[in-house]
């Protein structure tokens, strides 16, 4: 075989590639992983992973941290904000070339959509596809929270963006997780904000989780409302209660809604969120295209692992027919699983 | 009785037949049906059962049955021809052969490795180092109690070396556990000696295990033998070290051919509904098994020898002292190490 799986990854804290490349090696699958923390050992341009070598692309990490450090003399929190920034510009400059330099229709995901994935938009499509989703709103005053308090009794507020953790002088860690909103602590809110992200709070019966893999949605209910700790976010783990979370089957006509949404999009994996409310109704609430499946796979047994390494495994041969190349004899897989290890 | 098992929170519950009966009849029909059906005289119990899944977090009640919950798919795979690898340790035995190499790079998930006589640290530490660069998660240590090899020292090789993440010390002055490691890595003092293979193969409720892996395989394979390997004193290759049969010494065999050989792969395919009494046990798909030391050795399809559970009356006895097990202990050279 000629042409070998890319996948493209960070050395660490990364169970779910470890267990898809030691699925690759099983199946004799030829692959290439590539971990952003490899881009310190290229020596040149022409190290990067060469598109004619490749038959399809799996982009599920950039990097963990960089292997290197750099200060100013005198260093203040400003400045070291400043040029972390930069680095990261800066890598992501190397890093997304892949993406001009490895044919589009390689990739599992369309490279450039993922990087910019809005959830504004994503919402939007969702109800062009006529799925379901929370009522939505960007707001800057508490005057238009009360008037859309008249409507729903409860909203929260979330990032427009992603969810970071902050940690101030002494050490002292402030997690920033899904806030509810209602007429009793309204009076908290300032008069002019800067633009936030507001949506009716739906009253939960259990969240879901779907893992979208080439058509077929593999999900998982999680119920987290007896437990008063993650009744906003089930990101706030309970390691004494953990969640309860089992396999779960979407009615067909909103698999094939959430297919749709998907295509659109240029996505063959993601994970999509969704929440069922009280009465039953379903409510979607957003992608991550690059999202952790190894919290659905293993304890709804899905094999998710297995079946992404046969898709890819399936791309290698679609290359084949498309080019017709006569088969060159190569070495395969001989690939390090766990390229992170001394 | 039957067993109700929470596999997510490793947990299992021992209830009487008519309790599951009744959950059974309660996965297709509303409470008020599940009544009707048992008569009001049982809606207090009903009720009881329905309290106590919804305590443990088992269940939830709700207007309307939900068969979007579907039944957890009960397949197994892994991505390793062989999973587990038990190594009785010989120094005299050369480690290096190809055989040896091959073995682990079948990405092998755990390994136990048994001492049965004194070791030193540093002997552990340059065999245990050769699984650098493997894909080896987890290895189990099996040593003999030794004064000088304090938690202390023990903390600083399961340090060094991270793949290390369970040891039991036999032949103890006394029975306790430790955990070093910040409490990751528990340390087993058993206080009778673990110094040769004879000694395995109990089944006892304290070796049941409630999770999705045991489970799962046990539907389809023997969680004993299925995909396990081993290597015994002295450097012959069999399922376990108990096992009569050996398939080749590791300085001259070819793994390709262990593993392709059908005397070797038959034992992975008995099921816990293949055998005669584990078929009916309530604890099957949670238990161990054993196929080395069985109670009929003519049938390798007879209980386990070292089982005193009886399923058909719920209760557990002395399995060394039940008199229709006294031939095979003999057959098995058992006596000595048990009385």
């Amino acid at each position: 075989m000629s042409q070998k799986i890319l996948i493209l990854s960070q050395s660490h804290l990364e169970s779910t590639t470890d267990h898809v490349c030691l699925w690759m090696d099983y199946l004799q699958i030829p692959f290439l992983r590539v971990n952003g923390e490899d881009f310190f050992q290229f020596e040149n341009l022409g190290d990067l992973p060469d598109n004619t070598a490749i038959a399809a692309v799996w982009y599920r990490r950039k990097i963990n941290s960089y292997p290197v450090e750099y200060s100013l003399k005198q260093p203040d929190f400003h400045t070291q904000y400043t040029l972390k920034r930069f680095l990261i510009d800066e890598f992501n400059g190397i890093h997304s070339f892949l993406f001009h330099t490895i044919d589009r229709h390689k990739w599992l995901n369309d490279p450039i959509t993922e990087d910019r994935l809005n959830k504004l938009h994503v919402l939007a499509l969702a109800r062009q596809h006529g799925i379901p989703t929370p009522f939505t709103e960007v707001v800057t005053t508490s005057v238009a929270i009360a008037a859309l308090l008249e409507n729903y009794r409860e909203l929260i507020v979330k990032p427009l963006s992603e969810c970071i953790f902050l940690e101030d002088a002494d050490g002292d860690q402030y997690k920033m997780l899904t806030k509810t909103i209602n007429s009793a602590n309204l009076r908290m809110v300032p008069e002019k904000f800067f633009p936030s992200l507001v949506q009716e709070k739906i009253v939960k019966k259990f969240e879901i989780r779907t893992f979208y893999l080439d058509g077929e949605c593999y999900s998982m209910a999680i119920f987290s409302q007896n437990n008063r700790k993650t009744k906003e976010d089930f990101r706030n783990y309970d390691t004494q209660r953990p969640n309860r979370t089992v396999p779960y089957k979407l009615p067909v006509e909103l698999e094939k809604k959430l297919d749709g949404l998907m295509k659109s999009l240029g996505f063959r994996t993601g994970s999509i969120d969704l929440m069922v409310d009280m009465e039953g109704q379903y409510h979607f609430l957003e992608i991550n295209p690059e999202g952790q499946f190894g919290m659905v796979s293993y304890p709804c047994n899905y094999y998710l692992e297995k079946k992404l390494a046969r898709l890819l495994h399936k791309s290698i041969s679609h290359e084949e027919e498309i080019h017709q190349q006569p088969q060159r004899k190569e070495r395969t897989a001989a690939v390090a699983v766990f390229p992170g290890e001394s | 009785m039957s067993l109700l098992c929470d596999l997510q929170l490793r947990r299992y519950y021992h209830i009487p037949n008519d309790t599951a009966d009744v959950y059974l009849f309660l996965q297709q029909h509303a409470i008020e049906e599940c009544v009707a059906h048992y008569g009001e005289d049982n809606r207090e119990t009903i009720e009881g059962y329905i309290d106590f899944v919804i305590s443990r977090e088992l269940g939830f009640k709700d207007h309307q049955l939900l068969p979007e919950l579907t039944p957890l798919d009960l397949s197994w795979d892994r991505y390793a021809d062989v999973t587990n690898v038990i190594i009785e340790y010989n120094d005299a035995i050369d480690y290096t052969a190809s055989f040896f190499r091959e073995l682990f790079d079948l990405h092998v998930q755990a390994l136990e490795i048994r001492y049965y006589h004194a070791v030193s640290l540093d002997n552990i530490r340059a065999f245990v180092e050769r699984f650098n660069g493997t894909t080896l998660k987890y290895i189990k240590l099996v040593l003999p109690y030794d004064k000088s090899q304090d938690l202390q020292l023990l903390d600083k090789l399961v340090k060094q070396y991270p793949r290390i993440k369970s040891l039991l010390i036999h032949s103890s002055p006394e029975l306790r556990q430790d955990k070093i490691f910040d409490g990751s890595v528990p340390v087993v003092f058993f206080d009778r000696p673990v110094n040769s293979c004879t000694a395995c193969g109990e089944i006892r409720a304290n070796y049941f295990v409630s999770n999705l892996e045991l489970f799962t395989e046990s539907q389809h394979y023997n969680t004993c033998l299925n995909r396990k390997l081993s290597i015994n004193l002295n450097g012959y290759i069999k399922n376990c070290p108990s096992m009569q049969e050996d398939f080749g010494h590791i300085t001259t065999a070819s793994l390709r051919q262990v593993l392709d050989n059908p005397s070797f792969q038959r034992y992975g395919s008995i099921r816990k509904d293949d055998i005669a009494v584990c078929r009916d046990c309530e604890f099957r798909h949670v238990c161990t098994d054993c196929r080395a030391y069985v109670e009929d050795p003519e049938d390798i399809h007879s209980k386990p020898l070292k089982c005193g559970y009886d399923p058909y009356t719920n209760e557990w006895e002395e399995w060394t002292q039940h008199p229709m097990k006294q031939t095979a202990i003999a057959w098995y050279g058992l006596k000595e190490t048990n009385n």
